[in-house]
């Protein structure tokens, strides 16, 4: 078996509140191996009668970052492994983590060329790690992020992304599909083929896309950016099992 | 485009995950990372990423089907002794040399 696979004991060294649905927990690895922003670990917990469950999450921290991860995790209604992170993980707590895995919803910025990052929900994840890492490398590829949460209290990362649009010209649309603030100026409906368009005349013509969310928004963006011409190769997708975009 | 409500989406189809999610269980069964590897539908002939393959995971097992024609092309299922994989809907996948 390879490293990758190996179950290793991580220690929760912090948790963040990012909404009230989502929180972020820094993990330090006694043996950490390099990734790539877009891959994820998977995570097990054993109960006291041998039962497991395992769930896959996206890390959200820059993959420049040594020493540590950080996995930005929704908890669901019927999560097993998201519910007990959330209600009954505290700093200093130690969960089985395999990985990094994955190596298909990935970008390198080295070489990496322009990105169009497209979001539902906790899909955010696996591409905010793409726009830390543009902006720790100080990457120039022109990056544009479309993002669909329910409200604006659900949007996860909200001032950081705007600290990234301002600091390092990361190209922000977001969308909200359930309410709005007074004065909200974003989209205010689901991602459909108009918003596509003008997300598109504001992204670079050659940029990869990457789309992560629900997957009804996932199979959604995919099929209206299909259906406005672009071709199938260039965008690469994941289903995440959440709820919320 | 329209986007349909989740709620008058067929459940199942709004649940299935993709190749993605069982990255894991791929690079026990073949050693290596297999989701951004190819494979061909035997069903329709269709070339695409592991990871494009459709995953309905709310099951004893996981189910993989191809994105184009929907035919099961990979089954898994984890009892507590041993793993099964039923791969007879792939013709082939290519696997990257490894390094040694």
């Amino acid at each position: 078996m390879t490293a990758t696979l190996e179950w290793q004991l991580a220690t929760v060294t912090a948790i963040r509140d990012e909404t009230p649905r989502v929180k972020t927990f820094t993990l330090s690895l006694p043996a950490e191996l390099p990734h790539l922003a877009g891959q994820h670990y998977d995570l097990r917990l054993t109960a006291a009668d041998g039962y497991q469950a395992q769930r896959s999450y996206s890390i959200a921290s820059d993959p420049t970052l040594a020493g540590q991860i950080e996995l930005t995790i929704e908890r669901l209604a019927d999560g097993e492994v998201s519910a007990f992170m959330h209600d009954v993980v505290v700093p200093g707590d130690r969960v089985e983590v395999r990985g990094p895995i994955g190596g298909y919803l990935v970008w390198n910025a080295d070489g990496g060329g322009p990105i169009l990052l497209i979001a539902g929900g906790s899909g955010i994840v696996p591409l905010m790690a793409m726009a830390r890492h543009r902006a720790s490398t100080g990457s120039h590829v022109q990056a544009t992020l479309l993002y669909s949460s329910r409200s604006r209290e659900d949007i996860i990362y909200f001032d950081e992304l705007q600290r990234l649009h301002s600091g390092d010209a990361l190209g922000v649309f977001h969308t909200l599909t359930r309410s709005q603030p007074p004065g909200w100026t974003g989209y205010s409906r689901r991602i459909d083929g108009a918003m596509l368009e003008e997300v598109l005349a504001k992204s670079d013509p050659a940029a990869a896309i990457f789309i992560c969310g629900p997957t009804p928004l996932v199979e959604g963006a995919a099929e209206g950016l299909v259906g406005v011409g672009l071709a199938p190769g260039r965008i690469r997708t994941e289903r995440f099992g959440s709820t919320g975009s | 485009m329209t986007m349909d409500d989740e709620a008058e989406q067929d459940p199942t189809d709004a649940m299935r995950l993709d190749g993605n999610a069982v990255a894991g269980t791929f690079h026990e069964w073949f050693g290596a990372e297999m989701t951004a590897a190819p494979g061909q539908c035997a069903a329709c002939g269709n070339v695409a990423p592991m990871a494009t393959l459709l995953a309905y995971t709310q099951a004893p097992g996981v189910v993989l089907r191809c994105s184009v024609c929907l035919a099961v092309v990979m089954r898994i299922v984890e009892t507590p002794d041993a793993s099964y994989l039923d791969a007879r809907g792939a013709a082939w996948l290519r696997r990257p040399r490894q390094a040694p």
